[in-house]
């Protein structure tokens, strides 16, 4: 299981801030939102804006997944 | 200092932490929010909101960046979260130096890197809705994401 924070508009399109969800260790990111956008269909306009983080740092689709870690959806940030 | 905090910003404390026998000068950038109307609608307020401890560790990042492209006595950058009324300091800047030049690009160099890398956001609430900046989500008319 995997623990997915959201932010901002992508936790507004969500209808919640947090999720937890059931991804194999070694899941790529890019898998972890699959399961996301079949969960919350609202969020798939968003894709392309979005940004993830693992454990506090960005990172690619592609990267890869564990059991413990701290997933972010972090749309378009808009600090300042 | 780099810190997110909920309260108001205290600017005149933010030099007096950066005056130092062996910079000659400060350079303070302040962002304040601002109002905006259209169609009879006004912004109220803005509301931020900041991924921790991430946010934290990426104003950190770039108070490192500064000091090893400039060459800087001091660094301060504290961002406001929750809610900041028009016209109140939401981000404080403050950097100081020997020399004024690089006084004044380091803190511009703050502010953009803010806007391209710190997990903030903010959303302007409007008194017929509201809207995510940077995303268009929201509620109000002609917005998508719309309820």
């Amino acid at each position: 299981m995997i623990r997915v924070l959201l932010f901002g508009a992508a936790a507004d399109r969500a209808g919640t801030r947090e999720t937890v969800l059931p991804v194999e260790d070694g899941a790529t990111l890019a898998e972890v939102w699959s399961l996301l956008a079949e969960r919350h269909p609202d969020l798939t306009p968003m894709r392309d804006t979005l940004a993830f983080a693992v454990n506090g740092e960005y990172a690619r689709a592609d990267t890869g997944v564990s059991t413990g870690d701290e997933i972010a959806v972090l749309p378009p940030v808009s600090g300042g | 200092m780099f810190a997110i905090v909920e309260e108001p910003l205290d600017v005149g404390a933010l030099i007096r932490d950066a005056q130092m026998p062996d910079c000659g000068a400060i350079a303070m950038f302040v962002g304040t929010t601002r109002t905006d109307e259209s169609e009879g609608a006004a912004v109220e307020y803005l509301e931020y909101e900041a991924y921790r401890p991430m946010a934290d560790s990426k104003l950190e990042e770039i108070g490192a960046e500064i000091q090893g492209r400039w060459d800087v006595g001091h660094v301060s950058i504290v961002h406001r979260v929750g809610r900041v009324d028009p016209g109140e300091a939401s981000v404080a800047i403050v950097v100081a130096a020997p020399r004024r030049g690089p006084a004044f690009e380091a803190s511009r160099y703050a502010i953009e890197r803010i806007k391209e890398v710190v997990p903030i956001w903010k959303r302007e609430v409007w008194s017929d809705g509201y809207v995510w900046v940077g995303s268009q989500v929201g509620s109000r008319e002609g917005v998508s994401g719309k309820p």
